[in-house]
């Protein structure tokens, strides 16, 4: 389980930094999704049919707001089916017309969960959405999952009957319009799966938000049972053929969907619920406070204890230049440490002139020292530099005592 | 010198001018009862071309129905059935919008104020600097 929360962690770090390439990237994925499956279904237009052109519109709209790809798809489907009928055409038409008018008018930014609805429903794993939706979402939801099942049934209807949907003459045109409409409207297939979508909605959505330990994993497990139950029941009573297995299929991805998002939205630890009671002057307050599951990702750094190999050998070269000038001595009488010069080390690194030392970074200067030392002892130079006689760790100590000893 | 706090009400501002502002400018420029009342018309207006669609769509799936033994008596009653439907939606859906415009118009007047206030902070940070 702290596996996963490290890599929750770290996956929403990473998403912080490369939000803006993630989000077209998901973008992308969401637009060959849906115009893969628009096509598939109903690419009646050979030009915009093609996997190209596909991959071409999720490009362009991976780059465009959410809404406008709804709004290509929506085109996309219109221009399909006028191409295939005009009855079809004008039906799509007014059902896409319905739809704005009474939903997406007031919430636009909410269309692109019909798009999602048409896709899982595509996958064959109808189960997904409306457990995502009652645990991300409100109960509002349903009906963007409602109108999404219905767009998708519209498409499939159009893809299994497209032989006696094409239309002749005016007779045929009439015809068409009639068959079609009640294709789409008196489709049992598709009120049912309309009614386990809103039921599962609010049936998560409830569970998720009652005060209950494991309210997500219950909310999904019994939201996934309901809408399996539901899908077997009703397909029993309305003489409808469902796939056994894909049911099975659709439950466990539910499953797994639900517990995902529950790891990654809201991660708690029930095992420290603490239920306060407290009172004002007018009301008494019952609280169940969670705590969250806080996990710090482990930070590893790489502490480079040499210089880096390029300076390190030019500051040898302009050392063993000066010493090769003056072997012992220096004009302000610093003693160059020999024994380090052809191989830099930590000494090297971290060595000061006790000139330069003042009042001020003596006690930075000090912690360097102390942090030279300790590393020296690490590394086992302590012998050699005090065989090297440099002096500089003594001559410091001495500073910092004479300090102390004025300041006193 | 660059300053952290100047650049971060900045980017604020910008982001909310972006996003929800231009609707937000356009909302708060009426007032909130002419808002509330233009949106309702126009609900009323949308709703009667939708409720006209869903009656269209409705008499087409169920047309072999509707012209069976069809006379004038139940005509009658189908049309008052689709007018007080329609007068049961009007009201319901003009509830709604009421509440949800009054809401919208509410938020953004909020959003403005905060706008505002941010605005006259970012001029007394450059008076301050120019000082």
């Amino acid at each position: 389980m702290s596996t996963l929360l490290v890599m929750k962690e770290q996956l929403q770090k990473l998403y912080a930094k490369y939000s803006f390439y993630i989000l077209r990237v998901m973008q992308f994925a969401l637009g060959v999704c849906v115009f893969g499956s628009i096509n598939s279904n109903i690419g009646f237009i050979e030009a915009v049919s093609s996997k190209l052109c596909t991959v071409g519109f999720a490009l362009v709209f991976a780059f465009l707001p959410l809404n406008s790809m709804v709004l290509a798809a929506a085109v996309l489907i219109l221009a399909q089916l006028f191409t295939f009928s005009l009855p079809v055409g004008v039906i799509s038409l007014a059902i896409f017309l319905v739809m704005y008018i009474f939903y997406i008018r007031f919430t636009p930014k909410k269309a692109w969960l019909i798009a999602v609805t048409v896709i899982g429903l595509t996958f064959k794993i109808p189960f997904v959405v409306p457990v995502a939706f009652g645990l991300l979402g409100t109960s509002s939801l349903m009906v963007p999952a409602i109108l999404g099942t219905m767009v998708y049934y519209m498409l499939h209807s159009v893809k299994v009957s497209a032989s006696a949907l094409q239309s002749g003459g005016e007779q045929a045109l009439m015809d068409g319009i009639m068959v079609f409409t009640k294709q789409v409207l008196v489709h049992k297939e598709m009120w049912m799966m309309a009614v386990i979508m809103a039921i599962v909605v609010l049936l998560v959505y409830g569970i998720r938000t009652r005060a209950i330990n494991h309210a997500w994993k219950t909310a999904t497990v019994v939201g996934v049972i309901t809408a399996a139950l539901l899908n077997i029941i009703g397909g029993i009573v309305l003489d409808i053929s469902f796939p056994t297995g894909m049911i099975v299929v659709d439950v466990l991805v539910a499953v797994l969907t639900g517990l995902l998002l529950e790891l990654f939205f809201f991660s708690v630890d029930y095992s420290r619920a603490e239920n306060l009671q407290f009172e004002d002057d007018e009301y008494y307050y019952y609280v169940k406070a969670i705590p969250k599951v806080g996990v710090t990702v482990p930070n590893k750094q790489v502490k480079h204890i040499t210089e880096p190999q390029e300076e390190n050998q030019k500051e040898t070269r302009f050392k063993m230049e000066e010493l090769r000038k003056n072997p012992t001595t220096k004009a302000d009488g610093y003693q160059q440490p020999r024994r380090n010069l052809e191989k830099p080390s930590i000494h090297e690194t971290m060595a000061i002139h006790a000139e330069q030392i003042t009042e001020e970074n003596l006690e930075k200067s000090v912690n360097e020292l102390l942090l030279t030392k300790s590393l020296n002892e690490e590394l086992g130079l302590n012998q050699q530099v005090n065989n090297d006689g440099m002096g500089i760790t003594r001559s410091l100590e001495e500073i910092w005592e004479k300090n102390i000893k004025s300041k006193s | 010198m660059l300053d952290k706090r100047k650049i971060r009400l900045m980017i604020k501002m910008s982001m909310y001018e972006k996003t929800e502002g231009r609707e937000d400018f356009k909302i708060s420029s009426y007032y909130k009862r002419d808002y509330v009342s233009m949106q309702r018309w126009l609900n009323v207006i949308w709703i009667t071309i939708g409720y006209g669609i869903l009656v269209l769509l409705f008499s087409i799936c169920n047309l072999e129905l509707l012209m069976k033994d069809l006379t004038i008596s139940k005509l009658l009653i189908l049309f008052a059935v689709a007018v007080i439907v329609y007068l049961i939606l009007l009201i319901g859906y003009g509830g709604y919008a009421s509440s949800f415009y009054k809401k919208k118009h509410t938020r953004a007047k909020q959003h403005m104020k905060k706008y505002y206030r941010d605005l006259s902070r970012l001029e007394k940070m450059d008076m301050k600097e120019k000082q």
